[in-house]
């Protein structure tokens, strides 16, 4: 065997000297003509190659009749055929295409030979869109990944779901990791509503994000790779010329939605006749129109006879904002260093009155070759948002629930808030109380390679990520429900993680065909967590807003937590002939969050392709330029729960000032991973010179030992325990189809097409029972959570009462009668929360020196329930304005409408029921682009290596028939799938010049 | 080669330094739950968290007076505020999963569970009478939640064993009302033995000795009632404040006050503020207003000091009691009044006069308050009685049940004057029946 592998060895080494050899230079140039140093230029199907030099320059000696490949990172790779040419000049265009390289954890790929499915999404598709949160900008790129923001306030929290929700009780973001760094995701906020701890990231910082979306990929990840993986890599210099860019853009936004609510002669005319109703039906309110007629007079300071109110409350809450932003940064390199920094500032007023968000971002990452065998790189970015927040959804004053408020009522009176409004008015607190949220972080990591033996480098890296927050609330003595001369709250967290890689990679190529790769390595990451809060009261006016002026201090916290990761990780990848693709990955990842006798879990993942394009028979077709078949097999495990959830436990309370302790947490000693096992089946394909080019997938991740919060008996004095039950199915297709519609010198249409079918089934409970969390229930053979309610049948045309379907079960089917008790009425499975299908299209156009982008993005299957629509679409059940559709309300015998009787106080049709559930289905215009790059007369005049000017909306258009504010916006205070009183999103329009020196 | 082997020693070094102890983090906020069991002083802090727990804002710190209120009122009073969960107990038509009621339910088995857990491990604290004092406040705690449980959904889950393992199987079948009364009745005569005759805010002996004397009237013991009021009436200390709003709104358990649970500006909540008073005095405006048909309880007597015990709220004009004025005031569980109460009913049905003539008892009451003494009694002028000097406490719906006293429409034994099951216990409780009506 040896001989002949030998023979075989020494038969090539000859023919290539046999081969005559030849000289080629040229230069490599990037899309606007900048050359590219570092370039790589390899002759294809050998290890032979170069890099471009200082100013873009090559020179390669290959052999006659070979072909070039040209790549760059973030750029797609040309391959030429060198013929007869000996000077070979070449453009490469940033790109998503097939060639590019990714980002896969502890080293890249490039992405024609990966095995694993990784999408990416670099820099040009998130500059331009105008949204504070980074992660706003890629919504619809990606197949199968579903970003929304939870609703319209600016630091609201993020809902990044890769191929559905794989786990019920534990957490479900993705693991992001920022150059390395496993970056801090806790919810911080103590105001019960979430925010996003990413929103410190800056997106004109970011060179690429690269999703780990198979469990072969995220394996490298272990125990926190379940939910996928995010990789964020910011940019660096290259070496040559300084660059020096600005850019600024101010944007205008207004909220994407209204609602139609009534007026002020609508609601008198509804609340008189409910309380007609009332006292027609039980007998309550004794007076009947009186009773309502003196509320009336309190609501409106005595004038609703003479109509002088009749406020839009909506407008009170959903104002106009702005979003501004400036951006420099400057990057550039020798042949040994590299640099890159950048500044930058952004202020959004968001469109709930009294929300504003600003924040500085800055980044320097250098890196330096001391020796060709040793370098070390620095990147290190800091931020400051500062964050005027809102109460949570679930408060009454938070604005939007000021659509609560009557119409009768004036906002203020004589200048000053009105006080005498049906709920709380919140321009009371709006005006004499804050609630300030300040994020200061450092993100930083250190890092040397050394290359022992040319094949063979050793990296060593320390990072570091520091997320500090402080809260300050303050509310005034005319704030509502203030009773103690004022009330404050400070708090103060601190939370660092820091990491200390080391890693082995070893890259060869034996013999030309076999090109292998292995990565070993261990890292440790240990995460601290102290948080201390001071709350007064009793100040001495309200001009003193900071707690020493408190002269009652009526609490005070201080509390300490940590967890901890020790992981020995190794991945192995051959290629032969770049045909046949392999890897295998194995991660042994050890955590404090898990009892001894479970603390270690071992993730192992397998993948192959085969690139038929490159085999004989398919090698010179003309009509399939590239396919590749591949399928990957993982384990990966979920870690994201409390860091000593496994434990019975006893905390600390006190009553009447004296210590004491009280059950706080059930034990279970078994509690472990919840592992994920998932398959992808994946065919990539370029046909007609790669204008087409595609890939189908099938996944299907299977999730086990479920960390999962089983209800318990309440009557058994506990309300939960967390353990490893139950079982959890997702499975889908996604599709990606990129088109070259049109390629002409000044004239290119690019469209970018996907789409995620994700089908969520809860796989095996507990003995088979469901597990009923109030509006929701877990059911083994239906979708997660899904909707479980009494089932809305209309009204009862003779009386006016709202009607149910009964939905008993009756030899295997639902009785469809009908009852006119809301509590006869059995609850049924009514709906999906999470979308089934979901998609992105994006269309790019080049004409001239115009460019245009405009992304659609959609999702279908999901529902929402409105939880305040039996406060606000309840036929007048209380003095809660309501939404005109129930001017339509039951009046007469024979009345038909969905819309029952108006009975103020006796709850007719305000049950929780299928009333208030709606589809969500929705197809927004997320983002349209029209750019103009200025022509080369102007940019020489300007002294300008580039300028563009452009103008950039963001959820331009929807169309939904979803009758609430806003198809993607959920409640951020508790309850899965449900809205209540939670803003819409901003729609924004800016404005935007960037240039480049 | 010699680089490879040092680097290769370097890297095992480095894996070296990642080793298991790394992993050992222990809780900074918490302890075990065996540590928790095994140490007398930490038995001890159970027993303070479980007053804790008894005082947090579902039960006793008084949404148990504020369901008790509004379920056994029609015209009296009325509900204005916006919480559709106590409108629905004020309207009767209350849903299973009203979070009022389950709340009632969820902590009412934490206060439960937890006494349990003293009661079981009581043998650690190794000195008599501080063991008898714990137990005995630990099984007052257990019997005051059983009672507002049986009272409020009739025969509930027994449960007097603490669970620490919550693997085992919980489900648990309703034992009957007299099997939860039995209980009741045996927890509080134990207790009365065990404490000691006073114990700062605490139970001690007079409170179990008085949450006894509510038990058998609820039951129509009248003369096991006799006894019980007429032992702490006797042998407490406690006597009636001087004045009718002296026995309110203190800071500090005031003389009339047997048993209250403790609300300062650092710990506890009283929750009858939050519905009962006006936004300036740290409710959220009144939502529970008094109506004419209450003060038609007073006839024709406008100088009963009780009859003014009111005010209007500035934020929605309507007329609130005085009874919840101070946001940090503890919330009253057993007052004085209310044992001369029991006792004079109980005289006057079984025909006694053990301390005092029933007469001359409820006059001595009304005497606090400058009201015309009463020239005879009957079962509802001493009903009539309770109204006026009790309302807002917590007992109307008891007593309405006690004496067979339609409420509104609903005669007393309606099913839904009876609280529903929480709906997550019926889901969560394969073993568990929901009452009828719901």
């Amino acid at each position: 065997m040896k001989k002949i592998f030998l023979s075989f060895s020494f038969i090539i080494f000859f023919i290539t000297i046999l081969v005559g050899q030849k000289t080629v230079t040229g230069v490599v140039v990037d899309e606007i003509g900048i050359p590219l140093p570092g370039a790589s230029v390899v002759e294809v199907g050998t290890t032979n190659g170069v890099s471009t030099d200082f100013d873009g320059n090559y020179t390669i000696d290959i052999g006659e009749n070979s072909s070039l490949e040209f790549s760059f990172v973030g750029y797609g790779s040309t391959i030429i055929l060198v013929g007869e040419q000996d000077k070979i000049d070449v453009t490469l265009n940033p790109s998503n295409e097939l060639a590019e390289v990714v980002v896969v954890g502890y080293g890249s790929q490039k992405k024609v030979t990966l095995t694993d499915n990784v999408a990416r999404v670099t820099s040009e598709d998130l500059s331009d869109v105008p949204t504070p949160n980074l992660f706003n900008a890629i919504t619809g790129r990606v197949a199968g990944v579903q970003i929304n923001q939870t609703n319209g306030k600016v630091e609201a929290g993020l809902n990044f779901r890769i191929r559905g929700q794989s786990s019920i009780s534990a957490g479900s973001d993705p693991l992001y990791v920022l150059d390395g760094v496993p970056l801090i995701n806790d919810n911080e906020s103590s105001n019960g509503a979430p925010t996003n701890p990413l929103i410190t990231l800056n997106p004109s910082e970011i060179e690429s994000i690269d999703i780990l979306k198979d469990a072969s990929a995220a394996s490298i990840y272990g125990s926190r790779g379940a939910n996928g993986v995010v990789i964020i890599t910011t940019k660096k210099g290259r070496s040559g010329e300084a660059s020096f860019n600005v850019n600024f853009s101010n944007g205008f936004s207004s909220p994407a939605k209204t609602r139609d609510w009534m007026n002020a002669d609508e609601y008198i005319e509804i609340f008189t006749e409910a309380a007609e109703n009332g006292l027609a039906y039980g007998g309550w309110p004794g007076n009947g129109a009186a009773y309502v007629e003196a509320r009336f007079d309190r609501y409106s300071d005595y004038t609703w006879q003479e109509g002088a109110y009749d406020t839009d409350w909506e407008k009170m809450a959903l104002v106009d904002g702005y979003t501004r932003d400036a951006d420099i940064s400057m990057s550039g390199g020798s042949d040994k260093t590299n640099y890159y920094f950048s500044v930058s500032y952004n202020d959004t007023k968001g469109i709930v009155r009294g929300n504003e968000l600003t924040k500085i971002n800055a980044r320097t990452n250098i890196s330096h070759n001391f020796s060709d065998k040793f370098s070390l790189s620095m990147n290190l970015g800091f931020n400051r948002s500062k964050i005027d927040r809102i109460a949570n959804d679930n408060a009454f004053v938070t604005p939007l629930q000021a659509i609560a408020q009557a119409p009768i009522s004036p906002a203020f009176l004589d200048g000053e808030p009105f006080s005498n409004t049906v709920y709380p008015n919140f321009l009371l607190e709006d005006k004499y109380g804050f609630f300030n949220t300040i994020i200061r972080r450092a993100t930083g990591k250190i890092s040397g390679d050394y290359k022992i033996i040319p094949n063979l480098k050793f990296t060593s890296s320390f990072a570091f990520d520091s997320y500090a927050q402080t809260e300050d609330q303050f509310r005034g003595s005319k704030t509502p429900f203030q009773s103690t001369n004022g009330e404050g709250t400070a708090t103060n967290v601190q939370t660092e993680n820091y990491i200390f890689s080391n890693y082995l990679t070893y890259d060869k190529n034996f013999n030309e065909d076999h090109v292998l790769n292995a990565v070993l390595g261990t890292e440790y990451n240990e995460s601290n967590r102290r948080f201390t809060s001071v709350q007064g009261e009793q100040f001495p006016t309200d001009d003193f807003q900071t707690l020493s002026s408190a002269a009652e201090i009526t609490s005070g916290s201080g509390n300490a937590t940590a967890y901890s990761f020790v992981s020995y990780f190794s991945r192995l990848t051959y290629s032969f002939k770049n045909k046949y693709l392999l890897k295998l990955g194995l991660r042994y990842d050890g955590s404090s969050r898990f009892g001894k006798n479970a603390q270690y879990g071992t993730f192992p993942s397998f993948s192959a392709g085969w690139i038929l394009s490159e085999e004989s028979f398919l090698k010179d077709n003309d009509v399939i330029n590239f396919l590749k078949f591949r399928a990957s097999w993982g384990q990966v495990g979920n870690a994201e729960i409390g860091n000593f959830a496994s434990r019975g436990l006893f905390g600390g309370v006190s009553y009447n000032q004296r210590p004491g302790i009280a059950p706080i947490q059930a034990e279970n000693a078994q509690l472990s991973w919840e592992s994920s096992a998932q398959t992808d089946i994946s065919l990539q394909f370029g046909i007609l010179e790669n204008k087409i080019s595609g890939e189908i997938t099938y996944y299907n991740k299977d999730t086990d030992n479920l960390l999962f919060d089983q209800p318990l008996p309440l009557s058994s004095g506990a309300s939960s325990i967390t353990k490893n039950i139950g079982r959890l199915k997702n499975s889908g297709f996604e599709f990606l189809l990129d088109t070259k519609n049109i390629t002409k010198e000044d004239f290119n249409w690019k469209t970018s097409f996907n789409i995620g079918i994700n089908t969520s089934e809860v796989v095996t409970l507990p003995g088979g029972n469901d597990v009923i969390n109030s509006r929701n229930i877990l059911r083994e053979g239906e979708a997660l959570y899904s909707f479980y309610l009494p089932e809305y049948a209309g009204v009862d045309s003779q009386n006016g009462d709202a009607l149910y379907y009964v939905n008993t079960e009756e030899n295997g089917t639902l009785n469809k009668s009908t009852t006119n008790e809301y509590t006869d009425a059995e609850r049924i499975v009514a709906g999906n929360p999470l979308p089934e299908f979901i998609f992105g299209f994006t269309n790019t156009l080049n004409y001239k020196n115009f460019d245009f982008t405009m992304i659609f993005q959609g999702e279908f299957g999901a529902s929402i329930y409105n939880s305040a629509g039996r406060f606000q679409s309840a036929n007048g059940d209380w003095f809660d304005n309501q939404t005109k559709d129930q001017l339509n309300r039951w009046q007469n015998p024979g009345d038909e409408t969905d819309v029952p009787q108006a009975r103020l106080g006796w709850s007719n049709g305000t049950g929780h029921s299928t009333r208030y559930l709606e589809d969500a289905d929705f197809i927004r215009l997320r983002n349209l682009t029209i750019g103009y790059n200025f022509p080369g007369k102007i940019n020489e005049r300007l002294k300008l290596k580039n300028g563009r000017v452009y103008l950039s909306g963001f959820n331009l258009l929807t169309f939904t028939n979803y009758s609430g504010y806003d198809p993607e916006s959920r409640t951020d205070a508790g309850g899965i799938g449900q809205v209540f009183y939670s803003a819409p999103s901003a729609r924004t329009i800016s404005i935007g010049l960037n240039l480049g020196f | 080669m010699r680089k490879i082997t040092e680097t290769l020693i370097i890297f095992i070094c480095v894996i070296l330094f990642s080793c298991d102890q790394k992993l050992d983090i222990e809780p900074a906020q918490s302890i075990s739950v065996d540590k928790a069991l095994s140490e007398e002083n930490t038995i001890k802090n159970i027993l303070i968290g479980t007053y804790e727990e008894a005082g947090q804002s579902a039960s006793f710190g008084g949404r148990n007076h504020v369901i008790s209120d509004l379920l056994g009122a029609s015209e009296q009073i009325s509900w204005e505020g916006t919480f559709l969960e106590p409108r629905q107990i004020f309207t009767k038509n209350i849903l299973v999963d009203n979070s009022f009621v389950e709340g009632l339910w969820q902590n009412s088995y934490e206060v439960i569970n937890q006494a349990n857990l003293v009661i079981d491990n009581i043998s650690v604290i190794n000195q008599t009478t501080e063991s008898n004092r714990v137990e005995g406040e630990a099984k007052f705690l257990r019997a005051l939640a059983y009672f507002d449980l049986v009272r409020h959904f009739g025969g509930v889950p027994l449960r007097i064993e603490g669970i620490v393992d919550y693997s085992s199987d919980l489900n648990i079948q309703r034992s009957s009302e007299e099997e939860i009364y039995n209980q009741i009745i045996s927890d509080l005569n134990d207790s009365y033995n065990l404490l000691p005759p006073s114990n700062d805010f605490f139970a001690d002996k007079y409170a179990a000795k008085a949450l006894l004397a509510r038990v058998y009237l609820q039951r129509s013991e009248y003369s096991n009632a006799l006894d019980a009021a007429h032992d702490v009436i006797v042998n407490s200390g406690h006597e009636l404040a001087d004045t009718f709003a002296g026995a309110f709104n203190n800071d500090v358990d005031g003389v009339e006050d047997i048993f209250a649970f403790q609300v300062t500006s650092q710990g506890g909540t009283n929750q009858c503020i939050i519905f009962y008073a006006s936004q300036s005095n740290g409710g959220r405006q009144g939502d529970i207003t008094l109506q004419p048909a209450y003060f038609e309880l007073f006839g024709d007597d406008l100088n009963d000091a009780r009859y003014s015990f009111n005010y209007v709220s500035p934020d929605n004009g309507g007329t609130l009691t005085s009874k919840f004025t101070n946001q940090y005031g503890n919330v009253p569980v057993l007052r004085m009044a209310e044992m001369h109460l029991i006792r004079a009913e109980s005289n006057f049905r079984l025909s006694s006069s053990e301390g005092m003539t029933p007469l001359s008892e409820i006059n001595t009451l009304r005497a606090r308050s400058n009201a015309k003494p009463l020239s005879e009694l009957s079962i509802d002028i001493i009903f009539n009685e309770r109204q006026l000097e009790l309302a807002f406490e917590g007992h109307l719906i008891h007593d309405h049940k006690r004496l067979g006293k339609n409420v509104g429409s609903l005669q007393s034994n309606d099913p839904k004057l009876l609280l529903p099951i929480p709906q997550s216990e019926m889901d969560s409780n394969s073993e568990m029946a929901q009452n009828p009506g719901y």
